[in-house]
């Protein structure tokens, strides 16, 4: 399962990386998790099963919609209180549904 | 729907157009070419000039030392706008699908047939055959950003409208790509070489100083103005409130006049003159999001870890302040949450505000030294950030003095809210 994260510059993402590598981690989860900025997200997107954007920069969603439903990758916006507090477990499952829905 | 939810949408609709922008986002991503190299000449002025460098080493050294260091910032910042012209070049013909390294080519020769080849020395001799390093840094920044757009853009249409010698397949692709690029330059060249034969014949002489009096002088001596920068706070701070990323309007469409006041100071520092401006690029950051982040949070993660009791902002607290300490606040304004959190709107918005025209009026009246305009990322924590871009203590104690204002600002609200989130987890407990 590939998951990337992303944006402005790919700074405050990578924190919630690491909470959710660590939650993949106990749950046992095969993930790849990585965090980019906007500027990268068009070539790493291919790359990606599911791409997920920091409320931030959430008008991205719309940027990227096209290209989402051309690639099937399923993109969505992390919620603002689970991004805030960290929770990579909440954002992992976000993530695991998306796929599971694709 | 409440007033927040009607005032989320068109400031959405503003931040998608701006952000989404195309012109914008290949002038952020010029930029960002430009930025390790200034780092380097930043890091190599930085060392020229430490404060105690002249005790240790004496007069006579320290000026063998800085007239061997010069030449990294010299070919770095002093000529930053080639990088730029270069940059602009690539990521436009890149967004057109046209050969990026030959869009750049292009509008680096165009902007360079558009400088002057000679220079006017001091006894009024003329030099000719040489660019003087001026023409190719701040002064020239906005001719130079016009340039690489109209000439990437002419360039493009001329490889698309087909009006390129195409070669048999089996020509080495350098060759035949070189080919393509030939009848496209070739008119693209000439254009600007008429526009630069124009311009000798008006009383500016060159392009250059034309577009540095009509455009860039006026915007820049807007851009630093106190009123401008504290709306642009005010600004950055609406947008979060919204919880929407600042650089939609900061990094794409004011960073070309902060970096071009910031080219100006470093120019100005280089040569041991007067530094020209308070507002440059270092201004806006060591001296914003420096402190913490932007809305210079640091400090209200300090007082809700020494004096607030309620669980629930101590959690966000301990969780935010290990990224704040390097301005990264996301996690506080997401978890306390600063978003449309109408109890904490006034500090939020006004306290920057304050604190900024505190800054400057400490820079104005000669307390503080000015920015050198050495690049500091913005990532560096506060005091460390503002000894660096002053190249003073002064310019880290004043840090200090805006987190004092900041966090005055700041209590009385975070009091009020730590009250009430107690009674509520008082009532939890009981339940």
């Amino acid at each position: 399962m590939k998951i990337l994260l992303a944006c402005s510059s790919g700074m405050s993402t990578s924190l919630l990386v690491n909470k959710m590598k660590e939650a993949a981690q106990e749950q046992s989860v095969e993930a790849e998790i990585w965090a980019v900025g906007q500027a990268e997200v068009e070539t790493e997107m291919p790359k990606a099963d599911v791409v997920l954007f920091g409320p931030q920069m959430r008008f991205l969603k719309t940027k990227f919609a096209g290209k989402s439903k051309e690639l099937n990758v399923p993109l969505d916006v992390i919620p603002p209180v689970s991004y805030g507090r960290c929770d990579g477990k909440a954002v992992l499952k976000m993530a695991m549904d998306m796929i599971a829905n694709k | 729907m409440s007033f927040f939810d009607k005032m989320e949408e068109p400031i959405m609709v503003i931040g998608e157009k701006l952000n989404n922008n195309t012109i914008l986002k290949i002038l952020r991503d010029a930029f960002m070419l430009a930025f390790p190299l200034t780092i380097f000449g930043s890091i190599t002025l930085v060392i020229a000039n430490l404060p105690f460098l002249d005790k240790l080493l004496g007069a006579e050294r320290l000026a063998i030392l800085q007239n061997m260091l010069n030449p990294a910032s010299a070919v770095t910042m002093s000529i930053a706008t080639v990088f730029i012209v270069l940059g602009i070049g690539y990521y436009f013909s890149k967004d057109q699908k046209v050969d990026a390294l030959f869009g750049a080519a292009v509008a680096l020769a165009a902007f360079l047939v558009l400088t002057p080849l000679e220079v006017i020395t001091e006894n009024e001799e003329v030099v000719s055959n040489v660019f003087s390093i001026d023409r190719l840094g701040a002064k020239s920044m906005f001719v130079g950003m016009f340039v690489a757009f109209f000439s990437a853009a002419l360039y493009c249409k001329f490889v698309k409208k087909n009006f390129v010698i195409k070669m048999p397949a089996s020509v080495p692709p350098a060759v035949s790509k070189s080919f393509a690029a030939l009848i496209p330059a070739i008119l693209t060249l000439t254009i600007f070489l008429i526009v630069r034969i124009i311009f000798t014949f008006t009383p500016w002489g060159n392009i250059h100083d034309f577009v540095f009096q009509i455009v860039q002088a006026p915007l820049t001596s807007l851009g630093k103005g106190i009123i401008p920068t504290i709306i642009a706070i005010f600004a950055i701070q609406l947008l979060w409130f919204f919880g929407l990323h600042e650089q939609i309007i900061v990094n794409s469409v004011l960073d070309p006049i902060w970096n071009t006041l910031s080219l100006e100071n470093i120019d100005a520092y280089r040569a041991g003159e007067m530094l020209p401006n308070i507002v440059t690029k270092q201004f806006m950051e060591s001296f914003t999001v420096s402190l913490g982040g932007t809305g210079m949070t640091l400090v209200v993660l300090i007082i809700i870890l020494t004096m607030m009791k309620s669980k629930q902002l101590r959690g966000v607290g301990k969780l935010a302040a290990p990224a704040g300490i390097f301005n990264v606040n996301e996690p506080c304004i997401f978890g306390l949450p600063i978003v449309l959190n109408p109890t904490i709107a006034i500090p939020w918005i006004l306290a920057p505000m304050v604190s900024t025209l505190v800054a400057y009026l400490a820079m104005a009246t000669g307390i503080v030294p000015l920015t050198t305009g050495v690049s500091v990322p913005w990532t560096v924590p506060v005091f460390i950030s503002d000894i660096l871009a002053t190249n003073s203590i002064r310019g880290g104690l004043l840090q200090l003095v805006q987190m004092a204002i900041v966090g005055i600002i700041w209590f009385p609200f975070l009091k009020t809210w730590d009250k009430s989130i107690l009674k509520e987890e008082a009532a939890e407990q009981t339940e």
